[in-house]
């Protein structure tokens, strides 16, 4: 089986599933507590909520 | 169902205990970074002050926690049974 590449299969940017990228955090800003246990995150830069219905919004 | 003070003060726990493990997984990784650090030290101390004032008041939290005698952890309201 020859060696898998992306642009065969077409992938996106020629891109091969299983690879990710995680910049590492930067401290910053933080919610107040309350806030941070109902979003689920101390961090602003996490908190990103799915609203499909903002889908073009969002990026 | 129970004393308003007393849910209010748990919620206030249970914010302030969420940002010390959501500080201490930063730390983690982030071990020296400074500003993080202040903020967990600070925050660890004002849970254990928000600790000692409710069970001050309302009995012990948890098993390691000291009780008024008769033992009275068993009775105390159970999470499920608090409407928050």
């Amino acid at each position: 089986m020859n060696k898998p590449d992306g642009k065969s299969k077409g992938y996106p940017g020629g891109m091969r599933l299983g690879e990710a990228y995680v910049p590492f955090q930067i401290y910053g800003e933080t919610f107040d507590p309350k806030t941070a246990l109902m979003y689920g995150t101390l961090f602003p830069d996490l908190f990103r909520p799915y609203r499909p219905a903002h889908r073009n919004q969002e990026q | 169902m129970y004393d308003r003070t007393m849910v209010e003060m748990l919620k206030e726990l249970q914010a302030v205990e969420f940002a010390v493990y959501e500080l201490a997984l930063f730390l983690d990784t982030h071990p020296a970074d400074r500003r993080a650090w202040e903020d967990h030290t600070r925050l660890v101390n004002k849970l254990k002050q928000l600790r000692r004032a409710f069970e001050d008041r309302f009995g012990p939290l948890s098993l390691d926690s000291e009780s008024p005698f008769p033992y009275r952890y068993i009775n105390d309201p159970w999470p499920w049974e608090i409407q928050y």
